[in-house]
């Protein structure tokens, strides 16, 4: 156990440090915000396009997929560096973190080639195309249908809640290739091009505002689907799905770490100087808030720590846990100590941050309906608590 | 950071606990709480293993270890709910006279801490409950060559039975400590909550000490603040190893009590419980040893991160003392169940050196007054 990482880490972050201070964008020129999580604007395409070719983008990789085959603790001071500086490596984030991945891992050479790789270097941008109407929380349960027929499979169904589908070039789309065996074993993942035909894309706004186009439905209605674009073996998507999808995902937790330091930031900057810093109901809750910030940020490394040292870290469901319901307390918090102050959308503007997907320019109310995106996507806080109890705690299914 | 445990660390926790399971299992605790059992003898097989000799200093004899490994100590004896001098003495009595006194003092007060024949614990609260030293009202004046000491110190750990008691009081405008033998004093036993944990009101009445007995020069309010920042650091740890205990328990429980004919465990209303105490003791457990780890090194952020550790372990126990009972049913509300001997020793953990509610404002004071950058 120690304070540091040793001196060999810290020159790696030097190194970053350095080459991000001759490499990041002009703040003057990042005024174009995306318009969604696959809506990536030039000068946010020119600066991913830059890390991957110096090997920043993904430092866990070899070089050929934007990386430098660094190790646990150099990727750990590099996502630190990252995050201090607000600074998203990509606007694409499911492209960069899942779907490219995924690829990567599962795929073959030419799926890495024509896909992986083009959304590393952001000519391209992916979506996710996971959950359905029927299949939220039990995601197993997935219909969406794919009939194997000669070189090709024939997909009809519907997806929903397919972030940035309606922008995005491709999909990465979980579907089900044998419907007569346990529903977890005849799953199959399949790259789509957005623009074949039968494929429908219909965006819709979340509660956020109605131009707040992100989520989309998409409608599969015999949509034709070459047979080289299946990742990984026929009914094996499964494992693509929930394994571990990249070198990466045990490092997640510092975008929920980041989130949670910047709305504590902002909130108690702008609660410095006024009577709410006297005020001990005020102060027993952020306090207890700050706690939750500083042990997500330690349980993340202990996380990384024990994968370094070839141990189990079951610490992702728990930090996912703490992290979004961090987020979603910090808001309340702002909104109940604020009272009548937070009624105008302007209250609790921070600060531009110029190489972000955000504008930082929420209301807390509006960061408050957002922290339902952390405890609702990607497991909802129900099913971590479920996943915790029975793979960490080993207690029996229900 | 590194944030885990190396191999010889392991090895430590390893050898510790087994030590406890074998001569603090619970059926010793009860003997504790039932019959008021004397531990004498389980500090004499941890005086023999040299404990008490762990964290102190090579230059009074110790052993030189790092507050890491005193913090596995504290945490295993915590689940153990152990009862003896083993807290106060190392983490509050230590502390105490190795920030405060001279080359010399140390040596006279904690050799014989090192070699098991002393023992000792720091009185510092009045009454309020803060263990605050700016409320120290308690008085030295001087006479001849020694010192009148008047004044009441409340809630001191093994305040009865300690061999040496180190006093915050006042002389004049500064805050000094004095070292008393235990015998001269008027110590009135409090009737404890939890019998592992023991605490006397201490009536100072008049007694004289030698000159030599009040130690270090000029105001010593830092170094008792940073004393106290081990003892609170300390306590914590023992209280996430007793609230762990707590949910070993209700583990076992829930996986082997049938109801519906189905285990308990398989109830989401149960899961959901036993996940959040489980994040809980996981969040306490981790600012508790970041906390030794900013002692260990005396980083800056120690006084931030020490009450951070006995927050967030107050607020853990509350969570867990509550749903372990709740999840246990009717045979935990018994007293035959050992349950309530680490329920009893994880509520006392956050009521002194100053309860979650305390720590949790320090910390936002300490965040808003800029201090720290978040």
């Amino acid at each position: 156990m120690r304070l540091t990482f040793d001196d060999a880490t810290e020159a790696f972050r030097s190194e970053f440090v350095a080459w991000l201070d001759t490499n990041l964008p002009d703040p003057t020129t990042t005024a174009v915000r995306p318009n969604s999580s696959a809506d990536v604007p030039q000068w946010s395409r020119d600066f991913q396009r830059r890390m991957f070719d110096d090997g920043w983008l993904v430092p866990g990789y070899p070089p050929e997929y934007g990386g430098r085959d660094a190790g646990l603790f150099e990727q750990m001071v590099y996502f630190e560096e990252l995050a201090d500086r607000h600074i998203s490596r990509s606007l694409n984030p499911q492209g960069l973190g899942i779907v490219a991945s995924s690829i990567i891992e599962f795929g073959n050479d030419e799926q890495r080639r024509d896909y992986a790789v083009p959304i590393l270097r952001a000519e391209i941008t992916a979506a996710l195309g996971m959950s359905e109407p029927g299949a939220g929380s039990d995601l197993a349960g997935l219909t969406t249908r794919a009939m194997p027929d000669g070189d090709h499979f024939v997909v009809n169904g519907q997806k929903v809640w397919t972030s940035g589908a309606h922008d995005a070039d491709v999909l990465l789309a979980f579907v089900r290739t044998d419907p007569d065996v346990p529903k977890h074993r005849g799953i199959s993942a399949l790259i789509i091009d957005t623009d074949t035909p039968g494929l429908e894309r219909r965006p819709f706004p979340d509660l956020m505002g109605p131009d707040h186009l992100d989520f989309n439905e998409v409608f599969f209605d015999d949509v034709v689907v070459p047979r080289r674009n299946l990742v990984g073996d026929l009914n094996d998507g499964w494992r693509i799905c929930t394994g571990a999808l990249a070198h990466e995902r045990a490092m997640l937790w510092v975008l929920w770490s980041e989130g949670l330091d910047t709305s504590l930031a902002d909130l108690v900057r702008r609660v410095a100087d006024t009577p709410l810093a006297q005020d001990d109901a005020f102060l027993d809750r952020l306090g207890s808030l700050l706690m939750d910030a500083e042990s997500l940020r330690l349980l993340g490394h202990r996380g990384l720590a024990r994968q370094q040292r070839g141990l189990v870290a079951a610490e992702q469901s728990l930090l996912k846990l703490m992290g979004s319901e961090g987020q979603r307390d910090v808001a309340l918090l702002a909104l109940d100590a604020l009272g009548a102050d937070a009624i105008d959308q302007r209250e609790g503007t921070s600060s531009f941050q110029p190489w972000g997907a955000n504008r930082g320019d929420a209301s807390w109310f509006d960061r408050y309906l957002n922290s339902f995106a952390g405890t609702i996507s990607g497991g909802t806080s129900e099913i971590q608590r479920n996943i915790i109890a029975e793979r960490v705690l080993g207690l029996p299914r229900g | 950071m590194d944030f885990e445990f190396d191999d010889d660390q392991r090895e430590l926790q390893r050898s510790v606990r087994e030590v406890l399971d074998n001569e603090c299992p619970p059926s010793y605790v009860r003997r504790i709480v039932e019959d008021g059992h004397d531990p004498a003898d389980l500090w004499a097989t941890l005086t023999s293993l040299d404990w008490p000799a762990l964290a102190l200093d090579p230059e009074v004899g110790g052993l030189g270890m790092t507050w890491v490994e005193q913090a596995i100590v504290l945490e295993a004896s915590g689940h153990a709910a152990a009862p003896g001098p083993f807290l106060a003495t190392t983490t509050q009595f230590a502390p105490a006279i190795r920030e405060v006194g001279s080359a010399d003092e140390r040596l006279r007060f904690l050799g014989p801490v090192a070699s098991g024949e002393r023992t000792g614990t720091l009185a510092v609260d009045e009454g309020s409950g803060t263990w605050d030293p700016a409320d120290v009202e308690a008085t030295a004046t001087a006479d001849g060559g020694g010192w009148v000491l008047t004044g009441t110190k409340d809630f001191v750990v093994d305040g009865d039975t300690a061999d040496e008691v180190a006093i915050a009081l006042r002389v004049g405008d500064e805050l000094r400590l004095a070292v008393v033998p235990g015998t001269d004093l008027d110590a009135e036993p409090l009737d404890p909550v939890d019998p592992t944990t023991r605490h006397a009101r201490i009536h100072l009445g008049g007694v004289r000490i030698d000159g030599d007995r009040l130690l270090g020069t000029g105001d010593a309010t830092v170094a008792i603040r940073r004393s106290l920042e081990e003892a609170a650091t300390a306590v914590a740890l023992t209280t996430v190893g007793a609230c762990q205990h707590i949910l070993d328990l209700d583990l076992e429980h829930v996986n082997e009590r049938h109801q519906f004919g189905v285990p308990i465990g398989s109830f989401q209303a149960v899961k959901h419980k036993l996940a959040d105490m489980y994040r809980d003791i996981e969040r306490a457990r981790a600012l508790g040893y970041f906390a030794a780890l900013c002692l260990a090194g005396d980083d800056p952020r120690r006084e931030r991160a020490a009450s951070m550790a006995k927050a967030s372990a107050g607020e853990c126990q509350r969570r867990v003392v509550q749903d372990g009972l709740q999840l246990f049913g009717g045979i935990g509300y018994t007293w035959e169940h050992d349950l309530h001997l680490f329920l009893r020793r994880a509520k006392v953990g956050d009521l002194h050196f100053g309860t979650a509610s305390h720590h949790r404002r320090l910390v936002a004071r300490l965040t808003l007054d800029s201090a720290y950058p978040v």
